[in-house]
């Protein structure tokens, strides 16, 4: 919004950003709640009525990753930085190739629709739409069965799997709103389809394929069946060592537990303000835009 | 075999010529052995994991890590039990809930020792050593047997934390003469002859209104008496039910196993100790009318200053006495937990076992079985046993530390501990605890919450357990 | 949609390749004009198969035996329907479905209307409003156990906020001090959970609605100006006929997720007090996990997935009626 716009919003307009303060602030207390708690002591968490101003410390985020578990003894790595590492690589590579396959089903639904398309789509949305933990269970056995449990490759491949459907909507639903003359002409002009595909369609959809990668990361990222059930202490991903009495002894350290959670939807918040535009798309899985 | 990586190292063999120098024996080749042993996420473990790193010495010159997975509490069983039952054969060692001991052993996971113990003089003397209790519950499959799977990591047992600036206080002690003809409990001597009747009192007596007289001030916030766990999650209610049940003379199982449940677990004895049970929360915080108030709830309560007296465990206790998260740090103090009184005056004050043994895993070779033994003799060697009390890790079951007359002294908490430890019982060892568990649990929930009488609840855990032991062919 | 051609129930089978062709032959015939599109779809429906559909089978199988997946040495034991007709008799798994349709109903009906008043309020650009909206979208993001872990914290009489807001407003009110406990009652703790999960996903039902709202041409109201058309009639002639369609969605799509609602039961309430609040998914985590009755717990996931697979259907019926009757300019 520019400077001349806001003068001319005037009184009535600002009335409205007030009442939109008061009201969001209210809605997005707990989630402050949970900002204000990292930066507290543990006595200092739990205190009620509850502070508002108080001695800020970081040692909350020190913590995560670096711990003094014992009195007197040297801080040592909690592993979290190995689980978040974790998340960031399994999630990545996993979104990666399902937006790479996806990418390619989506293309051919949305140009070359063969008979049964709506029941393939409808069979791809509903691997989606299905409780994870349906699926966990023969997963567990035939992961067993295979060797693949706490594997790199195993969870890789379930992920993969699990943003495919994803992908395909969300994908679909970008090449769909494409102008087709531009591509038509290019056929007439004698442009093979490969050619079409990669010179005119695919660019034009660059910026839906980085919204897709963005929500599916944050799908992944905030996965939590999975993860418990099937990850090792070499593949372990960050929310499945998010519970209530992380940190040991202490028993429930809201505060660390408030700094983990702090750190894991900074990212998430940042990237969809960059996204906001897409973001009904992306939380409907791409089915729908407007 | 994931987790030993056998190598050929320069510097590995380098480290063995020095410890060949040391005048033991040089191994022909010295390998990196690395031993995974999944635990709970608190301070005996990490003290554990500190202690490795900072003293041990392979005898067998080999390079043994320990890498411990430190799990958080809520997830333990379910990642335990996924990766048992996964076989990814991660952890060649594993801290275990004793009561999951006839489960995984059934299952194929737990490493029977007692081929080891019958060639090794060496670890006949730590059983030898063990305490009788901890033999029974932390180390046999069937429960009391001599079929050992383990050895204890870390004994845990139900203590009372107290708060001295109440208790102690003159004016407080005067006013409960008063209005009780009885002494309040300030020193640990008096503390041993509190009843749970006595603890009622306890717990009407300093439940005060915000604003009222509190010991030389007054109370900032709503005060409660008494509190003891009360959640729905895991065994957060059984594990005090049952000690009290205990101390009443009833019974949570026919211990044979093969007799029906009825009559036993819903006994007239076992309904009237659970229904003193609900009675007292009424003088806990009012989080236990939520079934919420587990373990780790009454910690907070009482480290946060809101509650005068707590049952919890050993095992959390550590914090309370931390001056960087706990108000009443300064003004602690643990003594052992009210019993139900006999007729002849003495006090009958039975406990759950608490704490975990930790066993080997059936797919380790004979050489990584051998270091990881080599770990449990190191562990539970009296100078690591004795440093572990000492500097607050945990408590030890091993009676040449125990019987130590000054043991009662290395922490605040290690004489109510060691008082205790005679009393200690486990619930089922057997492969359906986790089923009997949890509807226990939801039974006990109901009636926390007020839904159901205790009678009811305990006839409900009763079907149900014959109707489970029933189908696992335990009993006809 | 580009295409809006019914649904179709007839499967297409890909053509597998006679074997006879030569293999360059065979790499021109399947990269014929014709096949393009199955070849395109091929890699997806292949990954699908062999990570999601292969599985679901092998758990079909599994639902007639006797199975605990804990014991690797004790084969699976062959029973038959018995599983189906003991989840069918069984009160208890009712009780579970019973509580998940009222956590959904209540939900998801607490979602639409959150959802549609914040909407109303961010129609109208203002000042600010971007990050204003990012504010509410925040609950969104969370992980769905921290919300669990920490409204939990909320809930709790002694520390959490809501019921000591509650005590102080309350006591301000009427000069009782009285604790206020929200948990320890089916139908309050059932409350809290809907209050949480709608706190989590109004925001969702927001964003479908503003989506709606922001399509309406400006110039129906400008005519409804001129005509003195009351605020109400102006709403329900103008501005719903635009977001019907979208209200019908986002509850279908809130349903089906919700349904699925696991981790904040799981680590709120722990199902309690007692089973009031165990849901299905809770439920059959417990059956595969805790107990190990693998064969019970692909038995119960069978029944749970024809649910899903019957709001997944509906879901995209009305995603096809919405597209074919608003007819909207394929920009």
């Amino acid at each position: 919004m520019s400077k001349r716009d806001i003068r001319a919003v005037g009184i009535a307009g600002w009335g409205r950003t007030l009442g939109a303060a008061i009201i969001s602030l209210i809605y997005f207390f707990p989630v402050l709640f949970i900002i204000l708690t990292a930066f507290k002591t543990r006595q200092d968490a739990l205190a009620w009525p509850m502070k508002f101003i108080f001695a800020p410390t970081l040692s909350n985020f020190v913590s995560v990753f670096f711990r003094t578990s014992v009195e007197g003894g040297d801080a040592e790595a909690t592993g979290f930085g190995l689980y978040f590492f974790n998340s960031v690589f399994i999630g990545g590579t996993s979104v990666l190739l399902a937006l790479i396959i996806g990418t390619a089903a989506a293309y051919g639904f949305s140009r070359f629709p063969l008979r049964g398309n709506d029941t393939y789509l409808f069979m791809i949305l509903t691997t989606r739409m299905m409780p994870p933990i349906i699926a966990i269970i023969p997963i567990f056995v035939l992961f067993r069965i295979f060797g693949l449990s706490g594997t790199y490759v195993g969870i890789i491949a379930l992920y993969t799997a699990f943003n495919l459907p994803f992908s395909v909507w969300m994908v679909k639903s970008f090449f769909d709103d494409l102008d087709r003359d531009i591509e038509d002409a290019a056929r007439m002009d004698g442009s093979g389809e490969w050619r079409v595909f990669k010179k005119i369609c695919l660019p034009q959809v660059y910026a839906g394929l980085a919204a897709t990668f963005v929500f599916a990361v944050i799908l992944t990222w905030n996965e939590f069946v999975f993860a418990l059930m099937l990850t090792s202490p070499e593949t372990r991903t960050v929310p499945a060592q998010i519970v209530r009495t992380i940190g040991g002894s202490m028993g429930v350290d809201w505060g660390l537990m408030s700094a983990l959670e702090t750190l894991f939807i900074i990212p998430v918040v940042l990237v969809t303000f960059a996204l906001q535009n897409q973001l009904l798309r992306g939380v409907t899985f791409g089915t729908i835009r407007r | 075999m994931q987790g030993l990586k056998f190598s050929i190292a320069a510097a590995a063999i380098a480290a063995g010529a020095l410890i060949g120098g040391a005048g033991v024996p040089t191994p022909a080749l010295a390998k990196d052995i690395i031993i995974n042993m999944a635990a709970p996420d608190w301070l005996p473990t990490r003290f554990m994991q500190e202690e490795f790193n900072r003293s041990y010495k392979a005898k067998s010159g080999n390079n043994v890590k320990l890498v411990i997975d430190f799990i958080p509490w809520p997830s333990f069983y379910q990642r335990v039990a996924a990766s048992l039952s996964s076989g990814e054969k991660k952890y060649q060692m594993i801290v275990t809930d004793s009561q999951w001991m006839g489960d995984f052993v059934e299952g194929g996971h737990y490493l029977k020792l007692n081929k080891y113990i019958d060639a090794d003089p060496e670890l006949q003397a730590v059983i030898a050593d063990m305490h009788q209790v901890l033999k029974d519950t932390s180390s046999s499959y069937p429960y009391k047997s001599t079929n050992y799977y383990g050895f204890p990591q870390f004994p845990d047992n139900l203590v009372t934390f107290y708060r001295t600036d109440l208790f102690c206080n003159k004016k407080e002690q005067a006013a409960f003469k008063a209005k009780y003809k009885k002494a309040l409990p300030c020193y640990y001597h008096e503390w041993q002859d509190v009843d749970w009747n006595e603890w009622g009192q306890i717990g009407e007596f300093f439940t005060r209104k915000k604003g009222s007289p509190l010991g030389d001030g007054t109370a900032d916030d709503d005060f409660y008496g008494v509190a003891y766990q009360a959640g729905k999650g895991y065994d957060f209610s059984s594990m005090q039910v049952n000690s009290m049940v205990w101390d009443y003379g009833g019974d949570i199982w026919d211990e044979t196993g093969t007799k029906p449940a009825t009559g036993v677990v819903n006994s007239p004895i076992a309904v009237k100790a659970m229904e003193q049970y609900l009675d007292l929360l009424k003088w806990a915080p009012p989080v236990a009318k939520t079934g919420q108030m587990d373990i780790f709830v009454v910690q907070d309560l009482y480290m946060q200053g809101k509650v005068a007296a707590v049952v919890d465990w050993v095992g959390v206790a550590g914090p309370v006495i931390d001056k960087k998260v706990s108000r009443v740090a300064d003004k602690s103090a643990f003594a052992q937990a009210p019993g139900a009184r006999k007729s002849d005056g003495s006090i009958s004050r039975f406990a759950n076992i608490g704490g975990q043994p930790f066993v080997l895993t059936t797919w380790n070779s004979e050489e990584v079985v051998h270091e990881a033994l080599d770990i449990c003799k190191w562990w539970l060697s009296t100078p690591v046993q004795t440093k572990f009390v000492k500097e607050g890790g945990g408590e030890s079951g091993m009676l040449s530390v125990l019987n130590d007359p000054a043991y009662g002294t290395w922490s605040p908490f290690s004489r109510a501990f060691a008082d205790n430890i005679q009393w200690q019982k486990d619930i089922w060892h057997i492969p359906e605890f986790f089923p009997l568990l949890t509807e226990q649990q939801e039974q006990f929930d109901k009636a926390i919450t007020g839904q159901i009488s205790a009678k009811q609840a305990l006839d409900t855990a009763a079907a149900f357990q014959d109707k489970t032991l029933k189908e696992a062919g335990r009993i006809q | 949609m580009t295409t809006t051609a019914p649904f179709q129930t007839s499967d297409t089978t890909i053509a597998v390749t006679p074997a006879e062709r030569s293999a360059r032959g065979f790499l021109g015939w399947l990269m014929a004009p014709e096949r393009r599109g199955a070849l395109l779809i091929t890699p997806a429906i292949v990954t699908l198969v062999v990570v999601n559909i292969f599985p679901l089978l092998w758990s079909y199988g599994l639902s007639f035996f006797s199975y605990n997946a804990k014991y690797i040495t004790k084969p699976p034991r062959w029973n038959g329907l018995g599983n189906y007709i003991d989840l069918f008799t069984d009160p208890e798994v009712w009780g579970r479905f019973q509580n998940t349709a009222v956590i959904v109903v209540g939900s998801v009906f607490l979602q639409l209307v959150i959802g549609f008043l914040l909407a109303l309020l961010f129609a109208k650009e203002f000042p600010l409003r971007r990050y204003l909206l990012m504010l509410v979208l925040a609950p969104m993001m969370l992980s769905l156990s921290a919300v669990g872990v920490f409204f939990r914290l909320f809930y709790e009489p002694t520390f959490g906020f809501i019921p000591r807001s509650v005590q102080a407003i309350h006591f301000w009110l009427t000069g009782v001090d009285e604790p206020v406990v929200i948990l320890d009652t089916p139908v309050k703790a059932t409350l809290a959970i809907v209050f949480a999960d709608a706190w989590m996903w109004s925001p969702f039902v927001m964003l479908l609605v503003l989506a709606g709202l922001v399509s309406v041409p400006k110039y129906l109201y400008e005519a409804a100006e001129i005509d003195r058309a009351s605020a109400w009639r102006r709403f329900s002639t103008i501005t719903f006929p635009y977001i019907r369609s979208l209200l019908l969605l986002a509850l279908l799509f809130r349903t089906i997720e919700t349904f699925k609602i696991f981790d904040v039961p799981y680590v709120l309430t722990e199902g309690g007090p007692g089973t009031s609040t165990e849901t299905v998914s809770v439920y059959l985590f417990r059956v595969a996990f805790n107990y190990f009755r693998t064969g019970s717990a692909s038995a119960l996931g069978y029944i749970v997935l024809f649910g899903v697979i019957v709001l997944t259907s509906l879901y995209l019926y009305a995603i096809q009626a919405r597209g074919s009757a608003a007819a909207e300019p394929s920009d």
